[in-house]
């Protein structure tokens, strides 16, 4: 780690020598590591400290940016110039207003909820005992097992010539288990701030009793189907929206559904969804990569389309303010909803079984991508766990299957939403419940 | 640079590594991308940093760092084989890799025009004038994006290895997208998601004459909103050549990388059904099929002089007259299987450990053409541009969207259809492929955005195709 009063200082330096009308700094970096496993042993175990510096310059509403890695003085003095050349080789963009300004940035976070020095310590044999504690379970079992142990420790920071001046530092663990038999696997997966919160025992049993009952599965003919979604199936279907719809770029190039339609009822009545950046059931981050506090976003309430996030190129334009959700810019994804959050019902996943008279349980989809962009049309292949549920009870092993089902048909057909919810986390957290969705179309099978 | 490098390796073996090899890579990038009239992005980036990837008590560690100091190299090599000796606590076997011929060389690439002495200016200009020529009524976003890259990569090894190698990238696209309020369709130049990528200078740019394809990427655009449903029912198609690249990438790419055939990808990218047992006798396609590796084809985007072990650039089958006979490999898998290292090992950048990746993987060209494969064909739809894509984990079934179709009828291209998609199983579809075109109509073409591995490494690949015909698919599968 480099340090708050270090990075600060570097940045404000950038400030002090910049020439354009505005600057911004954003220090983005820390270290990573990942141990994999696979066949039951450790084959891939890697570490990486790593710092990129992110500058942008305006002249006008002529916008530079440019990056580099590393923080000497060189490196700083380079992408400083780099910037301030594209800026002034730049056309205009009639878009642009202001990098963020101060009014968007004030606010109190109380920083030590983002930190775990359980996290931050653990090194590779530390990471090599998690995995070892899973690839012995799975060996007993006869179960082979693939998986990661992850930690990182993230340093974020923004200055700009405005007046905004942020850091803050997280930390994030992630254990993963895909345990396997010669005819079927299961999935478990889970994230936290703190790496001591991880409960190995818990992604074993997970895994591993999806595998067993996952043996001998039978082929099952493609069509409409009730369906039980894990959280992890629900984050991956529901994913594609958040870049597809669920923000003010989609909205301004006319590719979002919710356009014309806020206020209106599009989804059902049980369906509530917003971004919280500070919520205690996601893993929080204050402020955006333009040095805004993160507000919370409602999307949906009650099924009612309500807003979509902003950063401050698509506010400002508008007049509005920011509400965060900037990624680095420039980006083509950006404002982007960084804690996605979806309100839960009063059941629990049994109770939710017990009320299927013919469906499905997907643990997971996976490959999924947009056929319909507009009507948030997805397909994919469910993965790691497919089950027939019949009057109530799992009953037998699936072979994997296709679906193509539109996000927006699936959030109107929902049935029950479970009261647990978990935190997906591959690069950003959605938290999400267990789904019973009515007339879920699939459209294809495998062989497996 | 070589004091590092020879830091790095004394101090993996003085900690205890019984093979090292150390990555520096330095590499700069250029970004711009263009919509509705104005600079979307326009951004530099620059990367310097170096990794070291050991074997310590027959495992394997990486470690890396940003810092390029001799300190820093002894102190990153002793974290590898900290890391490699904490992978040792699961160890099954010895990590061994199968022998290469070890080399000393430096390649650098000559490219017609740097791409990076041609103004900033001159660059927004090209990409502002299609923009300006495809604004006709129903375009709502007009894009545009030009990438440029030039790197430095050394590696040595404890074998004696030391290799430098320059790598200059162009890339370039335009795209249309058109809306009624009801449905979105977008057409692209020449081909979606960013466009074409070779190893090649601006004249990649100069060639791909974007002006003249600018008014006809934004009609077809248009054309698609009143374009008739894509039929549904099983039928023959051809597919384009950047269509039939993704299809090559997908069920022919991936599948081969032997890694995920051992199961080492199994936690996120899948297995694969070409399981070794299948290796020399599994018909894999029909017998006009061949497809290859070739990562010595000049220009493509696949291709380089070696790989990140040190291993030089070959060219194998790994369909040959349509039975399964080759894998993508490492020195480490090869040895698993009794194989040749191939050399197809390659990392994202300086801080990413190696895995087995695809180079150009082509199909080989037949020997009808375009209107050959159309005239053979009394139902079916052409189908080009990828638009949308997905395939299970063992790469089995396959569900593409293109941009853009036209019926075939008794032999002739007829109206254009909207939302054509296929699905199939990959080994029934290569089966069913009765016609290939030929060389002329053969090209490679840069997929730049590759993603496998944990963490997940993203990679520049190619594929050479020419359009082909198959019979019998299921097509037609949007709801």
């Amino acid at each position: 780690m480099i340090g708050k009063t270090r990075v600060l200082e570097l940045l404000r330096k950038v400030i002090s020598r910049s020439e354009a009308d505005q600057t911004e700094v954003l220090l983005l970096g820390g270290k990573s590591y990942l141990t994999g496993f696979a066949n039951n042993y450790i084959h891939r175990n890697v570490g990486s400290e790593n710092y990129t510096i992110n500058i942008r310059v305006a002249f006008g509403k002529r916008v530079g940016a440019a990056t580099a890695n590393g923080f000497s003085e060189e490196i700083l003095n380079k992408v400083l110039k780099d910037a301030i050349y594209i800026a002034k080789n730049q056309k205009e963009n009639p878009d642009f207003v202001s990098f963020a300004k101060p009014s968007d940035g004030n606010g109190k976070f109380d920083e030590s909820l983002l930190f775990s020095e359980n996290t931050a310590n653990c090194d590779a044999e530390c990471r090599a005992r998690i995995a070892k504690k899973i690839v012995d379970s799975s060996k007993k079992l006869d179960l082979n097992s693939s998986g990661t142990v992850e930690t990182e420790i993230d340093e974020i920071a923004v200055v700009n010539s405005l007046g905004i001046e942020k850091y803050g530092v997280r930390t994030v663990a992630s254990v993963k288990n895909i345990a396997m038999t010669e005819d079927s696997s299961g999935y478990s997966k889970f994230s936290s701030i703190d790496i001591s919160k991880i409960e190995p025992e818990n992604i074993i049993e997970e895994s591993t009793d999806i595998a067993l009952k996952g043996r001998n599965p039978v082929s099952v003919e493609p069509g409409q189907y009730e369906v039980i979604l894990t959280p992890y199936a629900v984050a991956e279907f529901i994913s594609h929206i958040l870049y597809l719809s669920l923000n003010a770029r989609a909205i301004k190039e006319g590719r979002s559904f919710l356009i014309g339609n806020f206020g209106k009822k599009l989804l059902g009545e049980n369906i509530t969804m917003f971004d919280d950046g500070l919520s205690s059931e996601t893993i929080p981050f204050p402020f955006d990569f333009e040095g805004v506090n993160k507000k919370r976003v409602v999307f949906f309430e009650h099924g009612v389309a309500r807003e979509v996030v902003y950063d401050t190129l698509t506010a400002y334009k508008e007049g509005k303010e920011s509400t965060g959700h900037s990624l680095p810019q420039p980006s083509p994804y950006s404002p982007y909803p960084m804690n996605f959050i979806m309100e839960g019902g009063d059941s629990t996943p049994e109770e939710m079984i017990s009320n299927v008279k013919q469906g499905l349980f997907v643990q997971r989809f996976w490959y999924t991508n947009v056929m319909d962009p507009k009507n948030a049309v997805i397909t994919g292949m469910t993965r790691d766990g497919l089950f027939m549920i019949e009057n109530g009870k799992i009953t037998k092993p699936v072979m994997n299957m296709r679906f193509t089902e539109s996000v927006i048909s699936a959030l109107n057909n929902v049935l029950e939403l479970s009261k647990i919810k978990r935190i997906v986390y591959d690069m950003m957290p959605m938290t999400v419940p267990y789904l019973r969705i009515k007339e879920f179309t699939f459209t294809g099978k495998t062989e497996f | 640079m070589r004091d590092i490098i020879e830091s790095a390796l004394l101090s993996a073996k003085r900690a205890g590594a019984t093979y090292a090899d150390v990555r520096i890579l330095e590499r700069e990038i250029e970004e711009i991308s263009t919509k509705n009239g104005s600079v979307d992005a326009l951004k530099r980036s620059f990367t310097k940093g170096f990794g070291v990837r050991v074997i310590a008590n027959g495992a394997w560690g990486f470690a890396s760092s940003f810092r390029l100091t001799t300190e820093e190299a002894e102190r990153v090599a002793e974290e590898a084989v900290a890391i490699a000796k904490a992978s040792s606590l699961t160890k099954i076997e010895d990590v061994s890799l199968a022998q290469v011929e070890i080399f000393q060389d430096t390649i650098s690439q000559k490219v017609e025009i740097n791409p990076f002495s041609v103004p900033v200016s001159e660059k927004i200009s090209v990409l502002l004038e299609s923009d300006k020529i495809m604004n006709i009524p129903g375009v709502i976003i007009r894009k545009g994006n030009m990438y440029f890259s030039k790197e430095w990569k050394t590696f040595a090894s404890t074998e004696g290895a030391y290799i430098e190698q320059e790598r200059i990238v162009s890339g370039a696209g335009i795209s249309a997208i058109a809306t009624n309020g009801k449905e979105i369709q977008i057409r692209s130049y020449p081909s979606s998601f960013g466009g074409d990528y070779q190893r090649k200078g601006f004249e990649l740019v100069k060639n791909a004459d974007f002006l003249k394809n600018a008014e006809r990427v934004a009609k077809e655009a248009v054309a698609l909103l009143s374009a008739k449903p894509c039929p549904s029912g099983v039928m023959d198609i051809v597919l384009g050549g950047s269509q039939l690249a993704l299809q090559v990438h997908e069920s022919a790419g991936h599948p081969t990388e032997l890694d995920r055939v051992l199961g080492e990808e199994a936690s996120f990218a899948g297995t694969s059904f070409l399981t070794p047992d299948k290796l020399g006798n599994f018909r894999y396609g029909s017998d006009i099929v061949n497809i290859t590796a070739d990562a010595t084809i000049p220009e493509a985007l696949g291709g380089f002089a070696y790989d990140d072990e040190g291993v030089k650039a070959k060219r194998i089958y790994l369909v040959k007259n349509g039975i399964f006979v080759g894998y993508l490999n490492s020195r480490e898998t090869a040895k698993k299987l009794k194989l040749e290292p191939m050399g197809a090992m390659r990392a994202q950048s300086w801080n990413f450990m190696p895995i087995i990746r695809m180079t150009s993987i082509n199909l080989e060209p037949g020997d009808k053409t375009l209107d050959e494969l159309i005239s053979g064909i009394n139902r079916g739809i052409y189908m080009d541009t990828n638009r949308s894509w997905s395939i299970d984990q063992n790469r089995l079934n396959f569900q593409f969207g293109t941009e853009i179709g036209w019926e075939i009828k008794n032999g002739k291209l007829q109206d254009m259809v909207k939302n054509p998609t296929y699905t199939g199983i990959t080994y029934e579809f290569w089966r069913s492929c009765d016609g290939i075109a030929n060389k002329d109509f053969w090209h490679v073409w840069g997929v730049p955005n590759c993603g496998k591995g944990e963490p997940m490494q993203v990679m520049q690949v190619s594929h050479g195709v020419s359009p082909a015909r198959f019979r019998n698919v299921k097509v037609g599968v949007l709801k």
